[in-house]
């Protein structure tokens, strides 16, 4: 379990290798990376870097080929897949370049997905949907279908969607992507005031004007941490 | 138009799997469409292979009253209506009959029938050598005439020239034969309904007509049936009143042998009697391919609206190119009916195999099954299915995808447009109806099968396992007379009764379930008929003395024949249930006494000496009709039967089909121009006598099969393409938490719910369509509950193992690479 001396996520030495028509490609070479409970933390790096590998390990999306990943204490690296799946759900939360909301599921039933995996009851579920939802500002869309909201708030849903469960951390793929500046800088600033409030943002971007938002910004290239530093205030 | 032929041809050889499942399954719909209207051409719509067939009429004579309906007629009747008939140009008389083919060869019995000399020139069909009768061809001692079957030709003669003008020995007598009739020429046909089914056999070989005395004395006699060709303009009904007036003259010239009855005789067209009794079961075979033409069609549809999907970006390029929205439809309905044509020919293939397949099985059950051939209407018919077909099913994913989102559908990797809400709808409904129709279909099949099942339940009250059948029939030159005819069957039965493994021997004029009847009237010593009133008359049996023994039938009172029922001793009957019941309802029927005489003219009396439990003999389906036994020994003292046609019965304790050697052996040792025929057990006969019914649960069942196969390859198809449509959907909930049951569990409820629609929806078509099958079934109603929610059942199940490999592959899926799956 966390205590206050140990990191939230613990990488140490994390390789991941990819193998394609015998080729290895190596996406990450021996990574060391903590990140301690409450921090906000961006991985930058260009095209290629690794960022992405990163984040799906960290997401427990993929696992590394070698090296310990360990998250609250628990080595996890090597779960199987229901246990990684259950994990997921409950101590990270995602938060996609491209929304990935579902189309034919409502906002409301959008952010609730997460929930009903982890079994929860229903009216616990109408709370937290309730409150994720206020919390982003689109209460008032509950019913809408995604295809009714524009990019800004379909991505301020998934924040909702990822905020829901009370994650252990929010793992953010280009959160902006897929935005124009001025929706850009509102799910930004949304990220910030999550943070503010205590929540562990750990965000993957391009562009070095969003990285500044983060307290510490992590270098990736060409798979290896290039540079840990934190950001002034 | 080439253009666009050469361009679906490409196209369709470039995806060899997806043209190989839908030529696969237009063939199997068009090939059973093709089948089924094979059948419903040659037997419903193709005149029969007669001049001129619709004025050919039949004439059945009734008592109604004693519920007796479309009985032949008598040798006086024939003459009378042949002195009296005005409306038909000619009238022909015709009766059943057998030959022992004796001289050079094997004896063998070859059935045939005795005709008046008319009869080939009122078919108006002309034999290929020779010819037929001359009108002075006929009666007793000029009737050593035959003509035979161009089949029977080929097997004895080799179809020697010959042949004509030489004698050949049939029961022992020499007949000339002076005419072959065409191998297509069948006459009489096995008709349906007819209360005897006499006429089963395809008759080889044809001889004059000749009354015997008796016969011609005998009015009450009936044994003949009569066809007439209606005079040119001459309407049935006009026949009918004529027919009506001459029954009423006979009733007014012979008051005693109508009385009461409701005597009266009807015309019946000959094709209605013919083939009438198939038109409700072609009828249903014809709605169930249409219904399995309808789900490969949706079936069809949901692959090509897939395809569709997958060709968007190509069609956008057109579309972007200039191509019009006809031109877009035509290209895409080109490739609709290349493949539908595709399929059609191999329909034909599968409809021709089936067929063949149908004409060896179903030879006893189909009347005119040999002349069921694919011919150019059938081609026609299929080439206009299979057309017809493709444009529908090609047009549905046609109008679909003519207009793309172009600017979406252009971009690299864009996201095509009918793989919107609206083309899933689609599909979904498409599936849904398949469904429907599958359900339909397998009701229907499941309460044919269980009504099957019933009857094979149903106890005929013998039993028929273990038991061989043989028929034998002595020829009147060597067996004149009852005093040669009982003993030859006395030492016949004590031979085979020495065999090996021989249990008990008998011999019956007539077996239960064989399509034969024979009914006399009869009087009871005691009961004074009311004037007007007419004797009774029940179905009777000549049967030796072992018979119920080999059937294991109960014996319910009094006693069994015994060997010393002989012509000298007092003559006596057995009686089963249903006779005692309906004459002798206080229960004292033994030693009561009946006649086949005039009771007022010191009749001889026959009296009944035991009672025996009922026999279905009709059919397993209708209940046990009253029945009397004679004793084989004394049939002819009792009640002039000859019994020189009899039906050897040997109950075996080894499978009795080892007997029928030594059976054959025993008899031709003993009399060696002797041929026995028809060697088969009684289990064969018994199956034989539900062979229609079965016929129709077979078919309808493999309609049914197909049905459900093209449904489920349904199901796969659209949730198949529904876990590829929804692979990042998948990814998304997989990051979000979702363990494989969630996945599992959301690819099969949506399975399951295109099966509740689907169900919904047919159970609804169910209720309806099942009425039509009401005549079919024994023992279960149309609406049967249980067997509505059994297929309900089997359906979920089904469409369960159909969801379930897309189902598992969605769960197999790696949640990086779902991610990463584009929109």
């Amino acid at each position: 379990m966390n205590n206050g001396n140990t990191p939230l996520i613990q990488l140490q030495e994390v390789t991941k290798v990819f193998l394609t028509d015998e080729v290895e490609t190596h996406a990450l070479s021996g990574i060391y990376l903590d990140i301690r409970d409450g921090e906000y933390i961006s991985i930058a790096g260009p095209s290629g870097c690794g960022k992405s590998t990163l984040l799906s390990i960290l997401g427990l999306l993929d696992t590394p080929s070698g090296g310990s990943y360990s998250l609250k204490g628990t080595e996890v690296a090597n779960l199987s897949f229901p246990e990684r799946a259950r994990i997921r759900n409950r101590e990270i939360g995602f938060i996609f370049q491209s929304f990935n909301l579902i189309g034919d599921l409502t906002v409301y039933e959008n952010v609730e997905l997460p929930l009903t995996y982890r079994g929860m009851a229903a009216n616990d579920r109408k709370q937290a949907v309730t409150e994720a939802l206020e919390r982003v500002g689109m209460g008032h869309r509950a019913k809408h279908l995604p295809s009714q909201l524009s990019g800004g708030q379909q991505q301020r849903v998934a924040v909702a969607r990822a905020l829901a469960g009370k994650p252990a951390i929010l793992l953010a793929d280009e959160p902006t992507g897929n935005l124009d500046s001025r929706n850009g800088e509102a799910v930004m600033d949304l990220l910030r005031e999550l943070h503010a409030a205590g929540a562990t943002i750990c965000m993957v971007t391009h562009d070095a004007r969003f990285a500044q938002h983060a307290d510490r910004t992590v270098h990736l290239f060409d798979g290896r941490v290039v540079e840990d530093n934190l950001v002034a205030a | 138009m080439l253009n666009d032929l050469r361009f679906a041809l490409r196209s369709l050889l470039k995806t060899p799997a997806f043209t190989a499942i839908a030529v696969i399954t237009v063939a199997l719909a068009i090939g059973a469409n093709s089948a089924v209207f094979t059948l419903v051409n040659s037997l419903l719509i193709r005149p029969l292979p007669y001049r001129d067939a619709s004025r050919l009429v039949l004439i059945w004579e009734q008592f109604a009253t004693m519920g007796l309906e479309r009985i032949p007629v008598s040798a006086p009747e024939f003459l009378d209506y042949e002195k009296a008939i005005r409306s038909c140009e000619q009238i022909a008389a015709f009766d059943y009959t057998a030959f022992n083919v004796g001289g050079e060869g094997n004896p063998e019995r070859v059935s045939g029938a005795a005709v008046s000399p008319s009869l080939f020139p009122l078919l108006g069909v002309d034999p290929i050598a020779g010819r037929t009768f001359t009108l002075d061809e006929q009666g007793e001692g000029h009737d050593d005439r035959v003509v035979i079957s161009a089949r029977f030709w080929k097997r004895r003669f080799n179809s020697d020239p010959g042949l004509i003008g030489r004698t050949i020995l049939l029961n022992g007598r020499a007949f000339t034969v002076i005419g072959v009739m065409p191998a297509t020429f069948e006459f009489p046909i096995p008709l349906f309904g007819v209360q005897g089914n006499r006429f089963a056999e395809r008759v080889d070989i044809w001889k004059p007509i000749a009354f015997t005395k008796p016969e011609l004395e005998a009015r009450g006699s009936r044994s003949y049936g009569m066809i007439g060709r209606l005079r040119d303009g001459v309407s049935r009904a006009e026949a009918q009143g004529e027919i009506s007036t001459i029954t009423a003259e006979f009733i007014r010239s012979h008051p005693g042998n109508y009385d009461g009855g409701g005597f009266g005789a009807t015309v019946y067209p000959l094709r209605d009697q013919i083939v009438g009794g198939m038109r409700t079961g072609l009828g249903i075979l014809l709605g169930a391919v249409a219904f399995v033409l309808l789900i490969a069609c949706a079936n069809l549809a949901t692959m090509l609206l897939a395809r569709a999907t997958a060709r968007e970006r190509e069609v956008a390029i057109r579309v972007a190119l200039g191509a019009h929205t006809w031109r877009l439809l035509r290209q895409m309905l080109c490739e609709s009916v290349v493949l539908a044509l595709t399929g059609g020919a191999f329909g034909v293939l599968l409809s021709i195999w089936a067929l063949d397949l149908l004409k060896r099985v179903g030879a006893q059950t189909i009347p005119r099954l040999s002349q069921v051939t694919v011919d150019i209407p059938v081609l026609i018919f299929t080439a206009a299915v299979a057309i017809t077909t493709g444009v529908f099913f090609g047009l549905i994913p046609a109008l679909a995808s003519r207009k793309p989102e172009l600017t979406e559908a252009l971009k690299e990797g864009g996201r095509g447009s009918t793989s919107g809400a609206a083309s899933n709808r689609l599909r979904s409904s498409l599936v849904a109806a398949e469904i429907a129709l599958a359900l339909v279909l397998l009701v229907s099949a499941g309460l044919l099968m269980k009504s099957f099942a019933r009857l094979q339940e149903v106890s005929p009250g013998f039993n028929p396992h273990g038991v061989l059948t043989a028929e034998l029939s002595l020829p009147s030159l060597k067996y004149p007379d009852n005093k040669a005819i009982a003993p030859f069957f006395q030492e016949i039965i004590r031979r085979l009764a020495q065999l090996p493994g021989v249990q008990a021997v008998a011999c019956a004029d007539i077996l239960p379930l064989s399509g034969t009847n024979s009914d006399s009237s009869f009087d009871i010593e005691g009961k004074v008929l009311v004037k007007g009133q007419p004797s009774p008359d029940e179905e009777v049996r000549s049967v030796t003395p072992d018979y119920f023994r080999v059937l294991q039938t109960p014996l319910l009172k009094g006693r069994l024949f015994s060997n010393s029922d002989t012509s000298d001793a007092p003559l006596v009957a057995i009686i089963n249930e249903a006779f005692a019941h309906k004459y002798f309802p206080n229960g004292d029927a033994l030693g009561k006494r009946i006649t086949f005489d005039d009771p007022k003219k010191n009749p001889a009396w026959t009296t009944i000496v035991g009672i025996v439990g009922n026999i279905r003999h009709r059919a397993l389906d209708l209940d046990p009709e009253p029945e009397y036994y004679l004793p084989h020994a004394q049939s002819a003292v009792s009640s002039g039967r000859s019994g020189r046609n009899m039906i050897l019965v040997v109950r075996s304790a080894q499978d009795p089909r080892t007997l029928a050697a030594a059976i054959r052996r025993e008899v031709q040792t003993f009399d060696p121009d002797l041929p026995i025929a028809r060697v088969r057990t009684f289990d064969d006969l018994v199956s034989e006598s539900v062979a229609p019914r079965k016929l129709s649960v077979v078919l309808l069942g493999v309609f049914a099969g197909i049905a459900l196969l093209l449904a489920a390859v349904g199901i796969y198809g659209v949730i198949s393409y529904l876990v590829v449509q929804r692979t990042h959907e998948i990814g998304v909930r997989m990051a979000l938490g979702a363990q494989r049951r969630d996945v599992l569990t959301l690819v099969i409820n949506h399975a399951l719910k295109l099966v509740g629609i689907g169900t919904a929806a047919g159970l609804v078509l169910a209720l309806f369509a099942t009425r039509a099958l009401g005549a079919l079934l024994y023992q279960i109603g149309p609406f049967d509950l249980v067997t509505f929610a059994e297929v309900a059942l089997a359906l979920g199940l089904m469409a369960l193992l159909a969801s379930y490999i897309p189902a598992l592959r969605a769960t197999r899926s790696d949640p990086m690479i779902a991610l990463a799956h584009q929109q």
